[in-house]
């Protein structure tokens, strides 16, 4: 046997380096706030961009898995997994937002704007002193639901030329987990830990992590569609 | 108590020992076994890991000592992430070729190949501008691979691709090895980290997990290798881990400010 290389392979690479840039724009739009957040003194999820992604990248995974057992046909596969992926998204936010409220009883604030961009609510008069906003705002929860699309489209179409590949579910999506951690690192590196959304000022830098990724994807994706399976020798 | 001497290594010695140590160990656990038909030198495999662990565990105490601001595990995630699939690439080719030994080789080499060209775009593109981050990134992918190839040996008993796939990815192993060989890399920086953090107690924290991680995947494998061997890997795991952890524990106090013992409350207090 030796290495061969056809359209289909050209296809599949194309998917898993699409896929990759979609996971690294989306976490650029998801609300990570990091240690501080969780001590309700910054703005977002309080916990780390990885963390974030693997919890959304998987549920995404799962939903797309599912849909992927009874079709073959990519749009409901995509689609299933970014619905997977916002109500993760999206639940985890409500309950932190539910915890900010009710347990630590702050305010929702940015530190980032004057005004909210969707509600227009003025947000300096809230914030608490040495803090830098707390809670989960309307548009960082707009904006996390986005980069939850955006997560769950990328990982559904990663996972489904790895299955296609090799036909086997379970490599698959662990070589999907594999590519996606890459993928979701590289842009939370780009962010340096910390982002409120797509108003946030660093939010601008996400074409630096868009080349990074493609690079690395293109990377990832040649080895991924190189292994091929072999019959019981 | 202040008689406990530390060590200290440079990147390029760790970087010879990581490769030797785990290329020879795979090769030592599959030669083994193969001559003497049997899964028992299996336990090598994870010996063999320590060493990649200790090379990896230095690099990402090198880099996120700059501080990436994502905190240490990132580095860590996206090392193993790229292992997982990394780890069977090199075995796949070389097993189309029909050459099953070439497969760490390869896998090493496009592994280190990868985290230059990574650690070169987070210089060049995104402007980190910290100066050793292309050779860490390449120690730690390399290093983080070598690992995960050389658990999965530990765990299959072979080098070959379509046994590695039955034994620790259809089983889902993989996903303890991500995660027990992923708090082996980066949790000792994780945990050390700091002004007073010294490179002897952050390795010998890293081989401890080591430890602890041969124990758990000598459990995971009375599936796949059978029992007695097993067994093996699980004893061998626990010395180590008890070995690593009084060595830690004595480490920790030499370095700790002062250790004293308080005793009850005066009785004047009383």
């Amino acid at each position: 046997m030796s290495l061969v290389f056809d359209t289909n392979m050209l296809i599949y690479m194309l998917e898993i380096i699409v896929g990759g840039l979609l996971v690294s724009v989306g976490v650029h739009f998801v609300p990570v706030g990091g240690a501080p957040a969780a001590m309700a003194q910054a703005t977002g999820i309080g916990t780390g961009t990885v963390t974030l992604a693997a919890g959304s990248g998987l549920t995404g995974l799962l939903s797309a898995g599912l849909m992927m057992s009874v079709t073959d046909n990519i749009w409901p596969i995509l689609a299933t997994g970014a619905v997977g992926s916002m109500i993760m998204m999206d639940a985890t936010m409500l309950t932190g937002d539910f915890i900010y409220s009710y347990a630590v009883g702050c305010p929702y604030a940015s530190a980032k704007v004057n005004y909210d961009p969707i509600t227009m609510f003025p947000q300096p008069p809230y914030v608490a002193p040495g803090t830098v906003g707390q809670g989960i705002p309307t548009v960082c929860f707009v904006s996390g639901t986005i980069g939850a699309l955006l997560g769950g489209v990328g990982g559904a179409m990663i996972y489904y030329p790895c299955l296609q590949i090799g036909g086997n579910p379970a490599q698959a999506a662990i070589f999907a987990i594999g590519i996606f951690f890459v993928q979701a690192v590289i842009p939370s590196w780009n962010i340096q830990g910390t982002i409120e959304g797509f108003h946030d000022p660093k939010f601008k830098k996400w074409p630096l992590a868009f080349k990074a990724s493609l690079v690395a994807g293109i990377l990832l994706a040649i080895m991924t569609v190189l292994i091929q399976p072999l019959g019981v020798v | 108590m202040d008689q406990l001497k530390g060590f200290k290594l440079e990147p390029k010695q760790l970087r010879m020992y990581g490769i030797i140590g785990s290329v020879v160990g795979i090769y030592l656990t599959v030669g083994l076994n193969a001559m003497t038909g049997t899964k028992v030198f299996s336990f090598i495999g994870c010996i063999a890991a320590l060493f990649a662990v200790l090379w990896g565990a230095n690099s990402i105490r090198r880099i996120c000592s700059y501080g990436l601001g994502t905190g240490v595990p990132a580095m860590g995630m996206l090392c193993t992430g790229m292992a997982c699939v990394a780890a069977v690439f090199g075995l796949n080719i070389a097993g189309r070729f029909g050459f099953d030994w070439g497969g760490p080789i390869i896998t090493l080499v496009y592994a280190m190949v990868f985290g230059y060209v990574v650690g070169t775009l987070c210089n060049k593109v995104m402007k980190f501008n910290i100066p050793i981050m292309e050779e860490g990134l390449m120690d730690g992918s390399g290093a983080c691979t070598m690992a995960v190839l050389a658990w999965s040996v530990s765990l299959s008993g072979s080098l070959s691709y379509n046994e590695i796939i039955a034994t620790v990815y259809n089983t889902g192993f993989l996903a303890v090895i991500f995660i027990l060989g992923g708090m082996a890399l980066f949790h000792p920086f994780n945990a050390n980290l700091g002004p007073d953090e010294k490179q002897d107690r952050t390795l010998i924290d890293g081989m401890m997990v080591g430890g602890l991680a041969m124990f758990g995947l000598g459990i995971c494998s009375i599936v796949t290798i059978g029992f007695a061997p097993a067994m093996l890997t699980i004893v061998v795991g626990f010395a180590l881990w008890y070995y690593f952890f009084v060595w830690y524990f004595r480490l920790a106090k030499r370095d700790a400010a002062a250790v004293v013992g308080t005793g009850l409350l005066p009785p004047s207090a009383l």
